[in-house]
């Protein structure tokens, strides 16, 4: 099968990297309290797992509602700009320059003023997942080519028509793409949100964890939150495998 | 009969179609050539109703000496390249116009599926664009541009994407198909023996402004045309384009 030609090299460097880790702490004798070895991190996370599957529902929580909404928040806001020009001619400038806000910097900022409730952490989510969509969206509509617009056009076509059968099927791999970055985003911010100010969640895991000494715990529960994406990564390619069969095989000519 | 009255088509900076009048009768095929750039294409997409952005256009069509506001379901158009949409399988594509002016799914797709085994397209309804020859594909594009209820196409240079074997054997295709469903026929292209071939009479272009500067028609019977006795003609048409390079 390809996926497991592929894979094999991946995980053969991975198990390398792991063993190099666990040989250095082992020869090395670091002390578990600076680094502790790959082996004592999964024997940390195995006997924490009830306390960290708590906090991880918790982060899983804020991260679906945040990353939903957002989705739905950046269609609704392309579809808005992409039929009216001016608008969208006036905030783009704006909508790059955000890119360079640090917005997860912004969560002290949330807890302030919303406080420790679900709220500030799911508007953080949908602030840092929010731009990447809406550009890749806008990115996608700008794709069309003028061969199938004006094709639709011809056959009597309104804009609205152009856009449902033509626009939205265009820019759907850039969609996925944003979706993608969003998704990857979504338990960061999640993360941070609940580094400013929360009772439950991975980031408040880590904070404890860490100001116990608990690297162990740290890295479990880092190692829990790089799996939490990957899950999303992976439920997004299968949403993307059972449902874009007919957009497979390359591109084709563009009219 | 279809009439376009004084076409003139504007850029910002260049007028690059001036005063262009001329007709289209129902089952006839009108040739359209000229070299690049002269505005034949313009005129075609102005009456197809996708002028590009940027450019002006003043004149009129008229149908029967009613006059048409572009688009107009009067009309079919087939672009350049067959821009059939590579997510919708042939029989989805083949169905789009009809859909597009309000018919059905169901409906549209019970139009158009019967008609595949005459298009040379039999079994292909449910694949995809990119699993066909080039000359399949095209098929495809002229029976979505056929289905559709105008009674008259502007076909711009549809067959120039294909290699010379498959070009000859669509002409031919085109012909028969046209014979099947009468229409009246604008088409836009670069080759001399193709316009010979295929069209009753031919429009000839000039650029700088692009203007008609002949109408040339072609009265040989389309079966009993041979080299010899369209030899004349393609001289007076290459001669005509030639004087317009120098």
């Amino acid at each position: 099968m390809p996926f497991i030609r592929h894979a094999i090299p991946t995980l053969l460097i991975a198990a390398v990297l792991l063993l190099a880790w666990q040989g250095y702490c082992r020869l090395a004798e670091v002390s578990p309290l600076v680094l502790p070895a790959p082996s004592d991190v999964l024997a940390a996370l195995w006997t924490d797992r009830a306390r960290l599957a708590l906090h991880l529902l918790a982060t899983v929580k804020v991260t679906l509602i945040g990353f939903s909404l957002s989705v739905v928040f950046a269609f609704v806001t392309s579809v808005v700009l992409h039929f009216t020009p001016w608008l969208r001619r006036g905030a783009m400038p704006l909508l790059v320059a955000s890119q360079t806000i640090p917005i997860v910097a912004l969560a002290p900022l949330m807890v302030l003023w919303f406080g420790f409730g679900l709220l500030p952490k799911v508007l953080l989510v949908i602030l840092v997942t929010f731009f990447p969509m809406l550009l890749s969206l806008l990115s996608g509509y700008g794709r069309l080519p003028a061969a199938y617009r004006d094709q639709l056009i011809s056959m009597g076509a309104g804009r609205l028509t152009v856009f449902r059968r033509a626009t939205l099927p265009v820019a759907r791999p850039l969609f996925l793409a944003g979706l993608r970055i969003s998704a990857t985003y979504a338990v960061v911010a999640t993360i941070f949100a609940e580094y400013a100010g929360a009772r439950q969640g991975l980031g408040i895991y880590i904070l404890s964890a860490k100001n116990n000494f608990r690297a162990d715990l740290v890295l479990a529960a880092v190692a829990v939150s790089a799996a939490l994406t990957l899950l999303l990564l992976g439920l997004l390619q299968v949403a993307d495998r059972l449902t874009g069969r007919r957009f497979r095989g390359g591109d084709d000519v563009a009219g | 009969m279809l009439r376009v009255e004084g076409l003139t088509i504007r850029s910002e900076d260049r007028l690059l179609v001036s005063d262009v009048s001329f007709a289209l009768e129902e089952g006839r095929i009108t040739c359209l050539i000229g070299q690049s750039g002269c505005g034949k294409s313009s005129v075609v997409k102005w009456l197809s109703g996708v002028l590009p952005d940027g450019l002006v256009a003043e004149g009129a069509a008229h149908l029967d000496d009613e006059r048409l506001s572009l688009p107009t379901p009067a009309v079919a158009y087939q672009p350049q390249q067959d821009s059939l949409f590579p997510w919708l399988t042939i029989g989805e594509n083949a169905a789009l116009g009809l859909e597009v002016r309000g018919m059905s799914r169901s409906e549209a797709r019970a139009r158009v599926l019967p008609l595949l085994e005459a298009f040379g397209l039999g079994g292909q309804a449910a694949r995809f664009p990119r699993e066909l020859s080039g000359g399949m594909r095209q098929r495809a594009a002229f029976l979505r541009t056929i289905v559709q209820p105008g009674r008259f196409l502007l076909l711009d240079e549809p067959f120039s994407a294909l290699d010379a074997v498959t070009r000859l054997g669509m002409q031919t295709w085109l012909c028969d198909r046209l014979r099947e469903t009468p229409r009246g026929v604008l088409m836009v292209t670069h080759d001399l023996y193709e316009a010979t071939q295929l069209a009753d009479r031919v429009l000839v272009m000039a650029a700088r402004p692009g203007r008609i500067v002949a109408d040339i028609p072609i009265t040989p019977p389309r079966a009993a045309r041979t080299e010899a006795n369209l030899a004349e003609i393609r001289t007076v048409l290459r001669s005509l384009l030639m004087e317009e390079m120098t």
